[in-house]
């Protein structure tokens, strides 16, 4: 049996003119993930295949007190993870790449001999369903790709919120470790001072025994506040991807001043819903699931449905991202049921868009309400509470002058009052804490990524 | 109803400023005279009336009367006050006439006494005349002998001084509240015949405690016993006035104690007796000298004494926390604690602390801001620094030159040369000390060794 494959000739230029066409770009990709996440982060972006420069920058950010911007701007030249995500772009790009180019054209060549019988075969193969689903299959690896870009920069934008919130949490975490210091000071005091009182025949070893429990417990609690800043650190040195130890950062010595103004609930409704990027996913899935309605009903035989949709995770594995574009022949089926079926897609993600818009709003509202609380909660501690408390402090010292009270009263007094400033400062970076959660719930995908 | 005031001005260097107020609706009311002033107001002599020897009311003052178709009429009325306890402090008090204690009422034996109680207070009120002789109806005890004088309304006492003495007035309503704010004053029958025990100078006060947390200025009415400031006639030195006499008067101090405890009131420099008491004037016969006299709760004492010691004496009640200002009652004691290395540990945390107390508790030279409207605990100045007291603490003061009836402060006592106690320069020499503590009877187990500073707790030994 003889088989020889030909092709036009016409159509083979066609192959070589469309292969053409198909490049990888000068970016990767990566400029639309710098002004997708730059706009978000709240300052300029630039991710680069060659990272020198950026790196560059980051380390000369990190010789100085870190600032919050200075921290999400590190964490983005350095985060490991981040720098996988963008990986992941190019392995995307790539299959862009690849959807628009045909597979080789293949020749193959055979010899056989049976008894007397030889028989030789030629054959030139040309990857015609290629060619023919390539301009599907190029749309939906550019949406594939797309995607992959919006993931990089909620990989990003995710990053800069998680790092912002570590830095809060470090900057809190220290500040409460000097001031249990303070108080393992004035318990030491008290404790010492109790032991010269009982030696000098002044106090019962009840009232020294007390003391000087008083004072081992603020010590374990100031153990308990460093090794909560040491973890605080490294949490944080883990997202700006450099060391906790000598030499990587510098954190300063207080949280930032609480702000005087708030923002508008209007406004971060509103700013949400322009900027969030699972919303934008969810219309330019609709968009998507529309062309490939409209696209289903013109062709009818090319199930092109599938495609966007092989998208199958199962625990454990990696996910599974893909599609298939199959030709019918329409022997038995005109493609009816694939109509019905794409419209009912269709109808699907419109809904969902409109499900991830509600929650959005309903997250921003919520995380604005709690951002409103912590902020009027700082606001107490800073204007009242510590006003007050220090007011307290003094009036225990006049009273102290006028032998009203005892030294020991004035040393309990300073460790309420030290108990106070550490409240105040938990409020402060709750406030902080919760002004990231709003910037994430605003621009992010939602308050608890 | 209208409010007018005058003032008038008496003998003596203190201006009386007495603001008459209120005929209090009926034309028949005796005037409510007011008193605005804290320090003594010497006595005028009785204007009408049967002659007597008036006399001092410490830091206060005697009651106007007038005569009413023979009947003395007097009016008190129960109001709250500001009185003054000592410069830099005033208390929200409850008193009479504008002061707490009331003014000082002077009666001579025999005299037919009316007088109008008007209520200002937001409570009831009654006044009992303690000590007094006289017609049950009359003895002030709300619920058993009258109904309470409701607030607003007048009532009328009426009855005749029976019995020559040292008697006092206060409420028998609300009691431990109203006495608690300083409701309380003081009352003399002088005996008929005005030469009877008569002396050259009669000082009288009563005894209060109240108990007024630093920085405020209203007693706290339900403390029972832990009063804090001790006070001569609702004042506390260096509040009270001194008691100038002349060289060789016949001096009469009644003290009258409407506190919770007892104060033995102490004279420094002479012996006196005590010529009377509740019951009345004590028989020559049964008195003994004495410089000390404990006045029990609710008892009236009057001693007497020829001041012929000159100088300033001191004259004060002998339970040395009643000579004391408002005072930490929970303070340890910080004496012989050694404060090296603490005090500089304790000045991070709180930089205004300084060390007080580790060598006793004198505050000699320590100026130190202290709560508003609180007294420094021990204080009061005299010609060699710091007097170091407070509360029921006064200065008898007695000079040759110091004019009859004259009750101006005459200054310092300018003490003769070489009697004042002065600093032994010399050699020490080395006490004998013995070295069998305990004796015989009951000899010390453990030795004589109680150095009690060097010896430390160690360990599960327990500690000596
Ligand atoms: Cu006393």
């Amino acid at each position: 049996m003889r088989t020889i494959h030909w092709r036009a000739p016409a159509a083979a230029c066609a192959v070589v003119l469309l292969a053409g066409c198909s490049t990888f770009s000068p970016d990767g990709g990566l400029d639309a993930v710098s002004s997708m996440t730059g706009a978000r982060i709240g300052q300029p972006v630039s991710f680069k295949r060659d990272d020198a420069a950026l790196r560059a920058a980051a380390d000369a950010v990190l010789k100085q007190p870190l600032s919050v911007q200075g921290a999400v701007q590190v964490a983005l030249a350095h985060n490991s993870g981040l720098k996988a995500a963008l990986a992941e772009l190019g392995i995307s790009e790539a299959d862009l790449v690849q959807a628009g180019r045909l597979r080789n054209p293949g020749f193959s060549f055979s010899r056989s001999r049976a008894g007397d019988e030889r028989e030789i075969e030629r054959a030139l193969s040309v990857d015609l369903i290629g060619l023919i689903t390539m301009p599907i299959r190029q749309r939906i690896e550019q949406r594939r790709f797309e995607r992959a870009q919006v993931t990089a920069a909620r990989s990003a934008v995710r990053l800069a919120h998680d790092t912002q919130k570590a830095y809060f949490e470090a900057l809190a975490a220290n500040e409460r470790a000097r001031y249990m210091e303070q108080a393992s000071q004035a318990t030491e005091a008290s404790a010492e001072l109790a032991r010269r009182m009982a030696r000098a025949g002044n106090w019962s070893a009840l009232d020294q025994a007390r003391e000087q429990a008083f004072h081992a417990e603020t010590l374990d609690g100031l153990d308990q506040a460093r090794l909560g800043a040491v973890a605080a650190r490294e949490t944080l040195a883990q997202l700006l991807g450099v060391t906790a130890g000598e030499g990587g950062f510098v954190l300063p010595e207080r949280l930032p001043a609480l702000p005087d103004t708030l923002r508008p609930l209007q406004n971060v409704e509103q700013e949400a819903l322009a900027s969030r990027l699972d919303i934008q996913a969810a219309k330019a899935d609709t968009a998507e699931t529309a062309r490939a309605l409209g696209l289903t009903r013109a062709t009818r035989l090319v199930n092109v449905l599938e495609a966007g949709y092989i998208n199958t995770s199962t625990s454990g594995e990696p996910r599974k991202n893909g599609y298939e574009v199959s030709l019918e022949l329409p022997l038995f089926d005109w493609g009816g049921a694939n109509t019905h079926r794409a419209e009912a897609r269709y109808m699907q993600s419109l809904h969902l868009a409109a499900d991830t818009a509600l929650r959005a709003r309903s997250e921003v509202r919520l995380s604005h309400a709690a951002y409103l609380g912590a902020y009027a909660r700082a606001r107490r501690y800073r204007d009242e509470i510590v006003p007050l408390r220090r007011q307290v402090s003094n009036e225990v010292l006049l009273r102290y002058n006028g032998m009203l009270a005892s030294v020991f009263e004035l040393l309990v007094d300073a460790r309420e009052q030290i108990a106070s400033v550490q409240a105040s400062i938990d409020a402060q970076r709750d406030f902080w804490i919760a002004e990231t959660a709003l910037q994430a719930a605003i621009h992010g995908s939602g308050s608890k990524e | 109803m209208f409010t007018r005031r005058h003032f008038f001005k008496s003998a003596g260097a203190a201006a009386v400023s007495a603001a008459a107020v209120s005929r209090v609706g009926a034309a028949s009311l005796p005037e409510a005279v007011v008193q605005t002033d804290a320090r003594t107001q010497p006595p005028p002599a009785p204007g009408n009336g049967r002659h007597f020897n008036p006399v001092v009311t410490l830091n206060g003052w005697s009651l106007p009367w007038r005569m009413n178709r023979g009947v003395k009429e007097f009016h008190l009325v129960a109001e709250p006050v500001v009185r003054e306890l000592a410069p830099g402090m005033k208390a929200n008090l409850w008193g009479y006439n504008g002061q707490s204690p009331g003014p000082t009422i002077e009666v001579v034996e025999g005299d037919r006494v009316r007088i109008f109680v008007t209520n200002r207070l937001p409570e009831h009120t009654s006044i009992h005349w303690h000590g007094q002789r006289l017609p049950n109806g009359m003895d002030g005890i709300m619920g058993l002998t009258q109904p309470g004088i409701p607030p607003g309304k007048t009532f009328v006492y009426e009855f005749e001084a029976k019995r020559p003495g040292t008697f006092m007035y206060h409420p028998h309503a609300d009691e431990m509240v109203q006495m608690a704010m300083g409701m309380m004053g003081f009352w003399v029958t002088h005996p008929k015949d005005h030469r009877f025990m008569q002396v050259d100078r009669d000082f009288v006060f009563l005894l209060s405690g109240y108990d007024i947390e630093p920085g405020t200025a209203t007693p706290k009415v339900n403390t029972m016993l832990d009063f804090n400031l001790w006070t001569f006639n609702s004042r506390v030195f260096p509040g009270i006035d001194s008691m100038n006499v002349r060289q060789g008067d016949k001096v009469r101090v009644r003290v009258g104690n409407l506190t919770m405890t007892n104060h033995p009131i102490h004279l420094h420099g002479h012996e006196f007796t005590v010529t009377g008491t509740d019951g009345g004037w004590t028989p020559p016969a049964s008195r003994w000298p004495e410089v000390t006299t404990d006045i029990a709760v609710g008892q009236m004492r009057a001693v007497e004494f020829i001041a012929d010691a000159p100088g300033d004496w001191a004259f004060h009640c002998h339970k040395s926390h009643h000579t004391m200002n408002a005072m930490g009652h929970a303070v340890p004691t910080m004496i012989g604690v050694d404060h090296a290395g603490v005090a500089e540990k304790i000045n991070k945390l709180v930089p205004d602390y300084m060390v007080m107390g580790d060598k006793g508790g004198s505050m000699d030279g320590m100026e130190m801001p202290l709560p508003p409207n609180t007294l420094p605990m021990m204080t009061g100045d005299g010609p060699y620094g710091s007097v170091e007291m407070g509360g029921m603490f006064t200065v008898l003061k007695v000079r040759k030159e110091q004019k009859r009836g004259d009750y101006t402060d005459p200054g310092w006592y300018r003490h003769p040369a070489g009697t004042v106690a002065y600093e032994w320069t010399g050699e020490l020499a080395e006490p004998t000390r013995s070295s069998s503590a305990g004796g015989k009877l009951m000899p010390l187990k453990q030795g004589a060794d109680l150095n009690l500073n060097v010896r430390k707790p160690s360990g599960h030994t327990g500690h000596n």
